[in-house]
Protein backbone atom coordinates (compact mmCIF):
# COMPACT_ATOMS: atom_id res chain seq x y z
CA UNK A 1 0.00 0.00 0.00
CA UNK A 2 2.86 2.34 0.83
CA UNK A 3 4.71 1.28 -2.08
CA UNK A 4 1.69 2.07 -4.47
CA UNK A 5 1.27 5.66 -2.63
CA UNK A 6 4.70 6.67 -3.48
CA UNK A 7 4.39 5.34 -7.15
CA UNK A 8 1.42 7.79 -7.49
CA UNK A 9 3.48 10.71 -6.01
CA UNK A 10 6.33 10.35 -8.18
CA UNK A 11 3.72 9.96 -11.34
CA UNK A 12 2.36 13.24 -9.99
CA UNK A 13 5.44 15.18 -9.39
CA UNK A 14 6.64 14.19 -12.69
CA UNK A 15 3.33 15.68 -14.62
CA UNK A 16 3.40 18.64 -12.31
CA UNK A 17 7.02 19.07 -13.57
CA UNK A 18 6.34 18.86 -17.07
CA UNK A 19 3.17 22.03 -16.65
CA UNK A 20 5.53 23.87 -15.30
CA UNK A 21 7.74 24.30 -18.03
CA UNK A 22 4.60 25.87 -20.01
CA UNK A 23 5.49 29.63 -21.49
CA UNK A 24 5.46 32.64 -20.02
CA UNK A 25 4.77 35.45 -22.38
CA UNK A 26 7.83 37.46 -23.12
CA UNK A 27 10.13 34.15 -22.78
CA UNK A 28 10.41 32.68 -26.25
CA UNK A 29 11.96 29.06 -25.87
CA UNK A 30 13.40 28.06 -29.31
CA UNK A 31 14.90 24.18 -29.93
CA UNK A 32 17.19 24.36 -32.68
CA UNK A 33 19.52 22.16 -34.95
CA UNK A 34 23.33 23.43 -34.19
CA UNK A 35 23.51 23.90 -38.12
CA UNK A 36 24.62 27.19 -39.69
CA UNK A 37 20.97 27.33 -41.55
CA UNK A 38 19.80 28.60 -37.96
CA UNK A 39 22.82 31.43 -37.44
CA UNK A 40 20.29 34.40 -37.87
CA UNK A 41 18.64 33.39 -34.72
CA UNK A 42 21.95 33.86 -32.79
CA UNK A 43 22.70 36.59 -34.44
CA UNK A 44 19.78 38.38 -33.88
CA UNK A 45 20.40 37.13 -29.45
CA UNK A 46 24.33 38.40 -30.29
CA UNK A 47 23.26 41.70 -31.45
CA UNK A 48 20.21 42.13 -29.38
CA UNK A 49 17.65 42.05 -31.67
CA UNK A 50 15.17 40.26 -29.72
CA UNK A 51 16.17 42.05 -26.01
CA UNK A 52 15.23 45.69 -27.95
CA UNK A 53 11.77 43.94 -28.44
CA UNK A 54 11.65 43.00 -24.99
CA UNK A 55 11.72 39.40 -25.72
CA UNK A 56 13.89 36.51 -23.69
CA UNK A 57 15.23 33.84 -25.85
CA UNK A 58 15.94 30.54 -24.70
CA UNK A 59 17.57 28.36 -27.00
CA UNK A 60 17.83 25.15 -26.86
CA UNK A 61 19.82 22.48 -28.92
CA UNK A 62 18.50 19.39 -30.28
CA UNK A 63 20.97 17.28 -31.94
CA UNK A 64 19.10 13.40 -31.80
CA UNK A 65 15.75 14.83 -33.44
CA UNK A 66 13.23 12.68 -31.72
CA UNK A 67 12.47 15.68 -29.56
CA UNK A 68 11.28 17.87 -32.43
CA UNK A 69 7.24 17.91 -32.66
CA UNK A 70 6.91 15.97 -29.44
CA UNK A 71 8.69 18.25 -27.39
CA UNK A 72 6.85 21.28 -29.47
CA UNK A 73 3.74 19.51 -28.33
CA UNK A 74 4.29 18.66 -25.34
CA UNK A 75 4.88 22.49 -24.40
CA UNK A 76 8.93 22.28 -23.60
CA UNK A 77 9.47 24.74 -26.02
CA UNK A 78 7.86 27.21 -28.16
CA UNK A 79 9.01 27.61 -31.49
CA UNK A 80 11.49 25.04 -33.21
CA UNK A 81 13.56 24.78 -36.53
CA UNK A 82 12.29 21.96 -38.64
CA UNK A 83 12.59 20.64 -42.11
CA UNK A 84 9.52 20.95 -44.58
CA UNK A 85 8.92 17.42 -45.12
CA UNK A 86 8.79 16.56 -40.72
CA UNK A 87 6.15 19.91 -40.94
CA UNK A 88 3.60 18.08 -43.61
CA UNK A 89 4.33 14.77 -41.97
CA UNK A 90 3.11 16.00 -38.57
CA UNK A 91 0.49 18.47 -39.58
CA UNK A 92 -0.75 15.24 -41.71
CA UNK A 93 -1.16 13.12 -38.33
CA UNK A 94 -2.93 15.46 -36.83
CA UNK A 95 -0.64 17.69 -34.86
CA UNK A 96 -1.58 21.57 -35.56
CA UNK A 97 1.33 23.56 -36.16
CA UNK A 98 1.95 26.96 -37.39
CA UNK A 99 4.73 28.17 -39.69
CA UNK A 100 5.82 31.32 -37.71
CA UNK A 101 8.74 32.48 -40.21
CA UNK A 102 11.28 31.31 -42.98
CA UNK A 103 14.12 29.10 -42.51
CA UNK A 104 16.31 27.98 -45.41
CA UNK A 105 15.96 28.09 -48.93
CA UNK A 106 18.72 26.92 -51.76
CA UNK A 107 18.66 29.91 -53.73
CA UNK A 108 20.48 29.84 -57.43
CA UNK A 109 24.28 30.01 -55.92
CA UNK A 110 27.24 28.19 -57.95
CA UNK A 111 28.83 27.24 -54.49
CA UNK A 112 27.11 23.71 -52.95
CA UNK A 113 26.92 23.26 -49.26
CA UNK A 114 25.05 19.73 -49.64
CA UNK A 115 24.85 16.74 -52.34
CA UNK A 116 25.20 13.52 -53.36
CA UNK A 117 28.91 12.20 -52.96
CA UNK A 118 30.67 9.16 -54.05
CA UNK A 119 33.64 7.49 -53.93
CA UNK A 120 36.26 8.80 -56.45
CA UNK A 121 36.50 6.88 -59.64
CA UNK A 122 33.35 4.76 -59.74
CA UNK A 123 31.93 6.83 -62.31
CA UNK A 124 28.67 7.45 -60.48
CA UNK A 125 26.96 10.31 -62.52
CA UNK A 126 23.49 9.72 -62.67
CA UNK A 127 20.70 8.36 -60.76
CA UNK A 128 20.92 5.20 -63.14
CA UNK A 129 24.15 4.37 -61.62
CA UNK A 130 23.03 4.36 -58.25
CA UNK A 131 20.42 1.29 -59.11
CA UNK A 132 20.92 -1.85 -57.11
CA UNK A 133 23.38 0.38 -55.20
CA UNK A 134 22.78 1.53 -51.42
CA UNK A 135 22.86 5.18 -50.88
CA UNK A 136 22.71 6.73 -47.50
CA UNK A 137 20.34 9.51 -45.93
CA UNK A 138 20.22 11.05 -42.18
CA UNK A 139 16.94 9.65 -41.62
CA UNK A 140 13.80 7.62 -43.79
CA UNK A 141 10.82 9.61 -44.87
CA UNK A 142 12.75 13.38 -44.41
CA UNK A 143 13.73 15.41 -46.54
CA UNK A 144 16.87 14.31 -47.65
CA UNK A 145 15.44 10.71 -48.25
CA UNK A 146 12.66 12.72 -50.84
CA UNK A 147 14.90 14.65 -52.41
CA UNK A 148 17.45 11.81 -52.68
CA UNK A 149 15.03 9.48 -54.09
CA UNK A 150 13.11 12.25 -56.34
CA UNK A 151 16.85 13.56 -58.05
CA UNK A 152 17.02 9.75 -58.60
CA UNK A 153 14.62 9.70 -60.89
CA UNK A 154 15.20 12.53 -62.32
CA UNK A 155 18.35 11.57 -63.61
CA UNK A 156 16.81 8.38 -65.09
CA UNK A 157 17.02 6.03 -62.34
CA UNK A 158 14.35 3.98 -60.39
CA UNK A 159 14.36 4.78 -56.76
CA UNK A 160 12.79 1.69 -55.80
CA UNK A 161 15.89 -0.03 -57.26
CA UNK A 162 18.25 1.43 -54.85
CA UNK A 163 18.89 0.26 -51.04
CA UNK A 164 18.29 3.59 -48.62
CA UNK A 165 20.28 3.19 -45.24
CA UNK A 166 20.26 5.53 -42.76
CA UNK A 167 23.52 6.84 -41.50
CA UNK A 168 23.65 9.58 -39.37
CA UNK A 169 25.14 12.85 -41.39
CA UNK A 170 28.92 12.63 -39.03
CA UNK A 171 29.29 8.72 -39.98
CA UNK A 172 28.43 9.14 -44.15
CA UNK A 173 32.32 9.73 -44.85
CA UNK A 174 33.44 6.84 -42.94
CA UNK A 175 30.42 4.59 -44.00
CA UNK A 176 31.49 5.59 -47.73
CA UNK A 177 35.10 5.28 -46.73
CA UNK A 178 34.53 1.58 -45.57
CA UNK A 179 32.15 0.55 -48.65
CA UNK A 180 28.87 0.02 -46.40
CA UNK A 181 27.36 2.86 -48.64
CA UNK A 182 27.97 3.61 -52.28
CA UNK A 183 26.35 7.21 -52.43
CA UNK A 184 25.34 9.76 -49.66
CA UNK A 185 23.61 12.57 -49.43
CA UNK A 186 25.44 15.08 -46.97
CA UNK A 187 25.35 18.39 -45.67
CA UNK A 188 27.88 20.79 -44.08
CA UNK A 189 30.28 20.45 -42.65
CA UNK A 190 30.73 17.17 -43.36
CA UNK A 191 29.58 17.68 -47.39
CA UNK A 192 32.85 20.53 -47.12
CA UNK A 193 35.17 18.18 -45.92
CA UNK A 194 34.26 15.27 -48.13
CA UNK A 195 34.18 16.94 -51.50
CA UNK A 196 37.17 18.94 -50.48
CA UNK A 197 38.96 15.47 -50.51
CA UNK A 198 39.27 15.09 -53.98
CA UNK A 199 41.54 11.80 -53.26
CA UNK A 200 38.58 9.63 -51.74
CA UNK A 201 35.29 11.22 -52.75
CA UNK A 202 34.14 13.39 -55.41
CA UNK A 203 31.07 14.71 -55.99
CA UNK A 204 28.04 13.90 -58.00
CA UNK A 205 25.09 16.00 -57.91
CA UNK A 206 23.27 19.13 -55.90
CA UNK A 207 19.27 17.29 -55.50
CA UNK A 208 17.83 20.07 -53.61
CA UNK A 209 19.00 22.40 -56.85
CA UNK A 210 18.40 19.43 -59.12
CA UNK A 211 15.19 18.76 -58.36
CA UNK A 212 13.54 21.85 -57.54
CA UNK A 213 15.38 25.65 -57.70
CA UNK A 214 14.86 27.54 -55.03
CA UNK A 215 13.53 25.05 -52.42
CA UNK A 216 12.39 26.15 -48.81
CA UNK A 217 14.30 23.34 -47.09
CA UNK A 218 13.67 24.43 -43.43
CA UNK A 219 11.64 27.07 -41.64
CA UNK A 220 10.52 28.21 -37.60
CA UNK A 221 7.21 26.53 -36.78
CA UNK A 222 5.05 26.75 -33.32
CA UNK A 223 2.16 25.08 -32.57
CA UNK A 224 -1.07 26.70 -33.76
CA UNK A 225 -2.14 27.05 -30.24
CA UNK A 226 0.51 29.08 -28.91
CA UNK A 227 0.27 31.34 -32.24
CA UNK A 228 -2.95 32.21 -31.16
CA UNK A 229 -2.45 32.87 -28.31
CA UNK A 230 1.03 34.75 -28.65
CA UNK A 231 -0.06 36.75 -31.69
CA UNK A 232 2.12 39.87 -29.78
CA UNK A 233 4.99 37.98 -28.75
CA UNK A 234 5.56 36.42 -32.49
CA UNK A 235 5.23 39.42 -34.07
CA UNK A 236 8.15 41.20 -31.95
CA UNK A 237 9.91 37.85 -32.55
CA UNK A 238 9.63 38.05 -36.10
CA UNK A 239 10.23 41.57 -36.80
CA UNK A 240 13.97 40.69 -34.51
CA UNK A 241 14.26 37.41 -36.30
CA UNK A 242 13.77 39.11 -39.42
CA UNK A 243 16.79 41.74 -38.48
CA UNK A 244 18.94 38.75 -37.70
CA UNK A 245 18.47 37.58 -41.33
CA UNK A 246 19.38 40.60 -42.94
CA UNK A 247 22.35 41.12 -40.89
CA UNK A 248 23.70 37.89 -41.79
CA UNK A 249 22.76 38.02 -45.43
CA UNK A 250 24.94 41.44 -45.43
CA UNK A 251 27.81 39.81 -43.48
CA UNK A 252 28.40 36.28 -45.27
CA UNK A 253 32.19 37.12 -44.80
CA UNK A 254 32.40 38.88 -41.31
CA UNK A 255 34.79 37.69 -39.00
CA UNK A 256 32.23 38.43 -36.23
CA UNK A 257 29.61 36.23 -37.82
CA UNK A 258 32.33 33.18 -37.70
CA UNK A 259 32.48 33.64 -33.83
CA UNK A 260 28.43 33.69 -33.75
CA UNK A 261 28.70 30.51 -35.74
CA UNK A 262 31.55 28.62 -33.84
CA UNK A 263 29.78 29.66 -30.56
CA UNK A 264 26.61 27.53 -30.97
CA UNK A 265 27.55 25.02 -33.35
CA UNK A 266 30.97 24.44 -31.34
CA UNK A 267 32.86 24.16 -34.67
CA UNK A 268 36.55 25.23 -34.52
CA UNK A 269 36.77 29.06 -36.24
CA UNK A 270 39.01 27.16 -38.77
CA UNK A 271 36.79 25.09 -39.52
CA UNK A 272 33.55 28.00 -39.76
CA UNK A 273 35.46 29.45 -42.41
CA UNK A 274 35.84 27.01 -44.73
CA UNK A 275 32.06 26.39 -45.37
CA UNK A 276 30.33 28.02 -48.00
CA UNK A 277 28.11 30.34 -46.08
CA UNK A 278 24.95 31.00 -48.22
CA UNK A 279 22.29 34.03 -47.87
CA UNK A 280 18.82 32.95 -46.37
CA UNK A 281 15.20 33.61 -46.41
CA UNK A 282 13.32 36.67 -45.05
CA UNK A 283 9.95 35.49 -46.21
CA UNK A 284 7.94 31.69 -46.80
CA UNK A 285 7.58 31.20 -50.71
CA UNK A 286 4.08 29.38 -50.36
CA UNK A 287 4.25 28.16 -54.01
CA UNK A 288 7.70 27.03 -53.45
CA UNK A 289 6.46 24.54 -50.49
CA UNK A 290 3.37 23.97 -52.63
CA UNK A 291 5.90 22.21 -55.32
CA UNK A 292 7.79 19.86 -52.47
CA UNK A 293 4.15 18.84 -51.24
CA UNK A 294 3.35 17.64 -54.37
CA UNK A 295 6.43 15.77 -54.46
CA UNK A 296 5.63 14.38 -51.01
CA UNK A 297 2.28 13.76 -52.59
CA UNK A 298 4.48 11.56 -55.42
CA UNK A 299 6.39 9.44 -53.21
CA UNK A 300 3.40 8.29 -50.81
CA UNK A 301 4.45 10.75 -47.67
CA UNK A 302 1.14 12.04 -47.65
CA UNK A 303 -2.13 11.32 -49.29
CA UNK A 304 -4.19 14.43 -48.50
CA UNK A 305 -4.32 17.91 -49.24
CA UNK A 306 -2.40 20.52 -46.89
CA UNK A 307 -4.10 24.29 -46.86
CA UNK A 308 -0.36 25.99 -46.21
CA UNK A 309 -2.07 29.30 -46.35
CA UNK A 310 -3.96 28.30 -43.25
CA UNK A 311 -1.23 27.13 -41.52
CA UNK A 312 1.53 29.78 -42.41
CA UNK A 313 1.62 33.47 -40.20
CA UNK A 314 0.87 36.13 -42.28
CA UNK A 315 3.41 37.85 -41.01
CA UNK A 316 6.00 35.32 -42.32
CA UNK A 317 4.54 35.67 -45.67
CA UNK A 318 5.70 39.65 -46.33
CA UNK B 1 53.24 -14.97 -5.55
CA UNK B 2 56.07 -17.16 -3.76
CA UNK B 3 54.79 -20.70 -5.54
CA UNK B 4 55.91 -18.56 -9.24
CA UNK B 5 59.10 -17.65 -8.04
CA UNK B 6 59.41 -20.86 -7.36
CA UNK B 7 58.50 -22.13 -10.33
CA UNK B 8 60.50 -19.85 -12.50
CA UNK B 9 63.58 -20.17 -10.94
CA UNK B 10 63.12 -24.33 -10.66
CA UNK B 11 64.34 -27.11 -12.56
CA UNK B 12 61.29 -26.19 -15.29
CA UNK B 13 62.93 -22.55 -16.50
CA UNK B 14 65.18 -23.49 -19.95
CA UNK B 15 65.45 -20.65 -21.92
CA UNK B 16 65.78 -16.76 -20.95
CA UNK B 17 65.08 -17.48 -17.03
CA UNK B 18 64.90 -13.65 -16.29
CA UNK B 19 62.37 -12.92 -19.21
CA UNK B 20 60.07 -15.22 -18.07
CA UNK B 21 60.29 -14.28 -14.25
CA UNK B 22 59.58 -10.81 -15.16
CA UNK B 23 56.44 -11.46 -17.36
CA UNK B 24 55.41 -14.73 -15.00
CA UNK B 25 55.32 -11.74 -12.19
CA UNK B 26 53.78 -8.97 -14.15
CA UNK B 27 50.43 -11.31 -15.40
CA UNK B 28 49.96 -12.54 -12.17
CA UNK B 29 49.46 -8.83 -10.52
CA UNK B 30 46.78 -6.53 -11.00
CA UNK B 31 49.21 -4.68 -13.06
CA UNK B 32 48.30 -7.11 -16.22
CA UNK B 33 45.31 -4.78 -16.64
CA UNK B 34 46.62 -1.61 -17.07
CA UNK B 35 49.49 -2.90 -19.20
CA UNK B 36 46.53 -4.08 -21.80
CA UNK B 37 44.73 -0.93 -21.92
CA UNK B 38 48.02 1.04 -22.06
CA UNK B 39 49.06 -1.27 -25.42
CA UNK B 40 45.35 -1.08 -26.91
CA UNK B 41 45.65 3.16 -26.29
CA UNK B 42 49.75 2.67 -27.90
CA UNK B 43 47.73 0.76 -30.83
CA UNK B 44 45.40 3.90 -31.48
CA UNK B 45 48.16 6.87 -31.53
CA UNK B 46 49.91 4.76 -33.98
CA UNK B 47 47.43 3.72 -35.90
CA UNK B 48 46.09 7.05 -36.54
CA UNK B 49 49.28 8.66 -36.49
CA UNK B 50 50.29 6.52 -39.31
CA UNK B 51 47.43 6.44 -41.33
CA UNK B 52 46.44 2.90 -41.02
CA UNK B 53 42.54 4.44 -39.95
CA UNK B 54 41.96 7.52 -41.96
CA UNK B 55 38.48 9.22 -40.70
CA UNK B 56 37.50 12.93 -39.19
CA UNK B 57 36.32 10.22 -36.42
CA UNK B 58 39.50 8.51 -35.57
CA UNK B 59 41.87 11.72 -34.08
CA UNK B 60 44.79 10.41 -32.45
CA UNK B 61 45.05 9.65 -28.64
CA UNK B 62 47.30 12.24 -27.34
CA UNK B 63 45.03 14.59 -29.59
CA UNK B 64 42.45 13.34 -27.11
CA UNK B 65 44.62 14.24 -23.95
CA UNK B 66 45.53 17.01 -25.07
CA UNK B 67 41.27 18.12 -25.60
CA UNK B 68 40.82 16.03 -22.51
CA UNK B 69 43.25 18.72 -20.40
CA UNK B 70 41.69 21.90 -22.32
CA UNK B 71 38.10 20.71 -21.14
CA UNK B 72 39.53 19.89 -17.48
CA UNK B 73 41.05 23.02 -17.34
CA UNK B 74 38.64 24.99 -18.57
CA UNK B 75 35.53 23.30 -16.39
CA UNK B 76 33.68 22.56 -19.09
CA UNK B 77 33.92 18.87 -18.71
CA UNK B 78 33.54 18.83 -15.18
CA UNK B 79 30.08 21.24 -15.71
CA UNK B 80 29.36 18.47 -18.49
CA UNK B 81 29.98 15.16 -16.40
CA UNK B 82 28.57 17.07 -13.39
CA UNK B 83 25.00 17.49 -15.16
CA UNK B 84 25.18 14.01 -16.17
CA UNK B 85 25.51 12.65 -12.80
CA UNK B 86 23.53 14.45 -11.07
CA UNK B 87 20.49 12.89 -13.04
CA UNK B 88 22.13 9.56 -13.18
CA UNK B 89 21.84 9.68 -9.23
CA UNK B 90 18.45 11.38 -8.99
CA UNK B 91 17.43 8.46 -11.18
CA UNK B 92 19.53 5.36 -9.25
CA UNK B 93 18.29 6.52 -6.26
CA UNK B 94 14.74 6.79 -7.26
CA UNK B 95 14.82 3.63 -9.13
CA UNK B 96 16.75 1.42 -6.09
CA UNK B 97 14.41 2.83 -3.59
CA UNK B 98 10.97 1.61 -5.68
CA UNK B 99 13.01 -1.69 -6.51
CA UNK B 100 13.90 -2.30 -3.02
CA UNK B 101 9.78 -1.43 -1.96
CA UNK B 102 8.19 -3.28 -4.29
CA UNK B 103 10.50 -6.00 -3.89
CA UNK B 104 9.81 -6.55 -0.30
CA UNK B 105 6.20 -6.02 -0.60
CA UNK B 106 5.51 -8.27 -3.49
CA UNK B 107 7.62 -10.34 -2.00
CA UNK B 108 5.93 -10.89 1.09
CA UNK B 109 2.14 -10.25 -0.07
CA UNK B 110 0.74 -13.01 -2.54
CA UNK B 111 -2.20 -10.61 -3.54
CA UNK B 112 -0.39 -7.99 -4.12
CA UNK B 113 2.06 -9.74 -5.88
CA UNK B 114 -0.60 -11.26 -8.28
CA UNK B 115 -1.86 -7.44 -9.16
CA UNK B 116 0.98 -6.06 -9.64
CA UNK B 117 4.17 -8.44 -11.40
CA UNK B 118 2.39 -8.81 -14.69
CA UNK B 119 2.61 -5.17 -14.74
CA UNK B 120 6.08 -5.08 -14.18
CA UNK B 121 7.24 -8.21 -16.12
CA UNK B 122 6.00 -6.28 -19.16
CA UNK B 123 7.55 -2.78 -18.00
CA UNK B 124 11.21 -4.82 -17.46
CA UNK B 125 10.91 -5.89 -21.44
CA UNK B 126 10.39 -2.15 -22.63
CA UNK B 127 13.80 -1.03 -24.18
CA UNK B 128 13.86 2.41 -22.35
CA UNK B 129 14.91 4.35 -26.24
CA UNK B 130 11.78 2.94 -27.90
CA UNK B 131 9.48 5.02 -25.13
CA UNK B 132 11.51 7.89 -25.09
CA UNK B 133 9.24 9.30 -28.00
CA UNK B 134 6.17 8.56 -26.28
CA UNK B 135 7.45 9.96 -22.81
CA UNK B 136 8.21 13.54 -24.22
CA UNK B 137 4.74 14.20 -24.62
CA UNK B 138 4.00 13.97 -20.88
CA UNK B 139 7.29 14.24 -19.58
CA UNK B 140 9.20 17.33 -21.71
CA UNK B 141 12.54 17.25 -22.44
CA UNK B 142 14.05 18.40 -19.45
CA UNK B 143 15.33 16.52 -16.31
CA UNK B 144 12.15 14.80 -15.42
CA UNK B 145 12.05 12.88 -18.62
CA UNK B 146 15.54 11.57 -18.60
CA UNK B 147 15.29 11.23 -14.11
CA UNK B 148 12.06 8.86 -15.65
CA UNK B 149 13.81 6.58 -17.83
CA UNK B 150 17.03 6.51 -15.80
CA UNK B 151 14.46 5.09 -12.76
CA UNK B 152 12.84 2.76 -15.55
CA UNK B 153 15.97 1.28 -16.26
CA UNK B 154 17.63 0.56 -12.47
CA UNK B 155 13.89 -0.69 -11.44
CA UNK B 156 13.80 -3.87 -12.55
CA UNK B 157 17.73 -5.43 -11.46
CA UNK B 158 16.50 -4.66 -8.00
CA UNK B 159 12.97 -5.07 -7.93
CA UNK B 160 14.10 -8.65 -9.25
CA UNK B 161 16.92 -9.36 -6.88
CA UNK B 162 15.51 -7.95 -4.15
CA UNK B 163 11.83 -10.34 -4.84
CA UNK B 164 14.39 -13.09 -5.24
CA UNK B 165 15.70 -12.17 -1.98
CA UNK B 166 12.89 -12.23 0.23
CA UNK B 167 11.41 -15.22 -2.12
CA UNK B 168 14.43 -17.21 -1.32
CA UNK B 169 14.01 -16.11 2.64
CA UNK B 170 15.00 -19.18 4.71
CA UNK B 171 11.77 -20.37 6.33
CA UNK B 172 13.24 -21.43 9.67
CA UNK B 173 14.61 -17.58 10.02
CA UNK B 174 10.89 -16.68 9.82
CA UNK B 175 10.10 -19.44 12.11
CA UNK B 176 12.00 -18.29 14.74
CA UNK B 177 11.06 -14.92 14.29
CA UNK B 178 7.31 -15.94 15.06
CA UNK B 179 8.62 -18.05 17.99
CA UNK B 180 10.09 -15.33 19.43
CA UNK B 181 7.27 -13.22 18.95
CA UNK B 182 8.51 -10.17 16.44
CA UNK B 183 6.15 -7.81 15.76
CA UNK B 184 5.90 -7.14 11.51
CA UNK B 185 8.17 -4.38 11.88
CA UNK B 186 10.65 -6.16 13.79
CA UNK B 187 10.58 -9.21 11.24
CA UNK B 188 11.14 -6.90 8.31
CA UNK B 189 14.00 -4.75 10.22
CA UNK B 190 15.96 -7.49 11.52
CA UNK B 191 15.54 -10.63 9.35
CA UNK B 192 14.04 -10.14 5.75
CA UNK B 193 16.50 -6.86 5.04
CA UNK B 194 19.55 -7.97 6.50
CA UNK B 195 18.93 -11.28 5.17
CA UNK B 196 17.83 -10.09 1.68
CA UNK B 197 20.72 -7.14 1.35
CA UNK B 198 23.12 -9.10 -0.44
CA UNK B 199 20.91 -9.89 -3.27
CA UNK B 200 19.77 -6.14 -2.87
CA UNK B 201 22.76 -5.25 -3.68
CA UNK B 202 23.79 -7.42 -6.62
CA UNK B 203 21.01 -5.68 -8.16
CA UNK B 204 21.91 -1.87 -7.36
CA UNK B 205 25.40 -2.68 -8.81
CA UNK B 206 24.06 -3.58 -12.12
CA UNK B 207 21.90 -1.18 -11.92
CA UNK B 208 24.79 1.55 -11.55
CA UNK B 209 25.99 1.11 -15.26
CA UNK B 210 22.36 0.59 -16.20
CA UNK B 211 21.95 3.99 -15.34
CA UNK B 212 24.86 5.59 -16.49
CA UNK B 213 24.20 4.26 -19.85
CA UNK B 214 20.56 5.63 -19.39
CA UNK B 215 22.09 8.79 -18.66
CA UNK B 216 23.69 9.47 -21.12
CA UNK B 217 21.60 7.74 -23.77
CA UNK B 218 18.53 10.19 -22.60
CA UNK B 219 20.81 13.14 -23.07
CA UNK B 220 21.69 11.93 -26.95
CA UNK B 221 18.27 12.35 -27.94
CA UNK B 222 16.61 15.23 -26.48
CA UNK B 223 18.56 18.18 -24.17
CA UNK B 224 21.24 20.62 -23.97
CA UNK B 225 23.05 19.54 -21.22
CA UNK B 226 25.24 16.71 -20.08
CA UNK B 227 27.72 13.86 -21.68
CA UNK B 228 25.41 12.71 -24.36
CA UNK B 229 24.09 15.80 -25.50
CA UNK B 230 28.13 16.73 -25.82
CA UNK B 231 29.19 13.49 -27.58
CA UNK B 232 26.56 14.36 -30.44
CA UNK B 233 27.32 18.52 -30.76
CA UNK B 234 30.93 17.41 -31.14
CA UNK B 235 30.47 14.65 -33.62
CA UNK B 236 28.67 17.43 -35.77
CA UNK B 237 30.96 19.76 -35.14
CA UNK B 238 33.67 17.63 -35.77
CA UNK B 239 35.66 17.52 -33.08
CA UNK B 240 36.24 13.89 -32.52
CA UNK B 241 38.90 14.24 -30.21
CA UNK B 242 36.81 16.62 -27.87
CA UNK B 243 34.56 13.35 -28.23
CA UNK B 244 36.75 11.53 -26.97
CA UNK B 245 37.93 13.14 -24.18
CA UNK B 246 34.53 13.29 -22.62
CA UNK B 247 34.01 9.49 -23.09
CA UNK B 248 37.12 9.36 -21.35
CA UNK B 249 36.01 11.42 -18.47
CA UNK B 250 32.37 9.01 -18.21
CA UNK B 251 34.38 5.76 -18.64
CA UNK B 252 36.54 7.32 -15.10
CA UNK B 253 33.85 8.39 -13.70
CA UNK B 254 32.07 5.22 -14.48
CA UNK B 255 35.04 3.14 -12.91
CA UNK B 256 34.91 5.12 -9.47
CA UNK B 257 31.52 5.27 -9.07
CA UNK B 258 31.77 1.46 -8.96
CA UNK B 259 34.51 1.04 -7.07
CA UNK B 260 32.92 3.52 -4.19
CA UNK B 261 29.73 1.49 -4.56
CA UNK B 262 31.88 -1.61 -4.14
CA UNK B 263 33.87 -0.09 -1.35
CA UNK B 264 30.02 0.42 0.40
CA UNK B 265 29.03 -2.33 -0.21
CA UNK B 266 31.91 -4.29 1.75
CA UNK B 267 31.15 -1.79 4.64
CA UNK B 268 27.67 -2.70 4.57
CA UNK B 269 28.08 -6.51 4.29
CA UNK B 270 31.54 -7.15 5.90
CA UNK B 271 29.18 -9.77 8.68
CA UNK B 272 28.11 -11.67 5.45
CA UNK B 273 30.04 -15.02 4.40
CA UNK B 274 29.78 -14.66 1.01
CA UNK B 275 31.81 -11.35 1.34
CA UNK B 276 34.74 -13.54 3.39
CA UNK B 277 34.86 -16.03 0.24
CA UNK B 278 36.12 -13.61 -2.27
Amino acid sequence: MFSMRNLSRVLLTAAFAALATAASAQTVRVNYIPITDVTPLFVAIDKGYFKDEGLTIVPTPSTGGAAGVPGLMAGAFDVMYGNVVSTMLAQQQGFKLEVVSAGTKQFDNPANTNGMVARKGEGIRTGKDLEGKTVAVNTRNGIIWLFARAWIAKSGGDATKVTFKEVPFPQMPDALRGKQIDAAFMVNPFFNASVTDPNTFEFVAAPYREVQPDVEVGHYISTQEYFAKNKETLAKYNRAFRKGVQWYNANLKDPDLIRIISGFTKMQPELVAKLNLQILPEIVNLDSVATTVKLMKDNGLVTSDIDLAAMTAPDALK
Amino acid sequence: MSIAASLTSGELTVKSPVRRKLFGDLARTRLSGAILIALLLLLWEVSAARGWIVSDNWPRFSAVLVAAYRGLLSGELAEILGSTLYRMLAGYAAGCILGVLFGLVLGSNRVLDWIIRPLIEIQRTLPSPAIIPPLILFLGVDDTLKIFIIMLAVFPPVFVNTYGGVRGLDETLLLTAKTFGLSRFDTLRKIVLPATLPAMTAGMRIALSLALIMAVIGEMISGASGVGNYLMSMQYAMRADSMYAAVICLAASGYILNRVFLRLERAALHWHHSMQAE
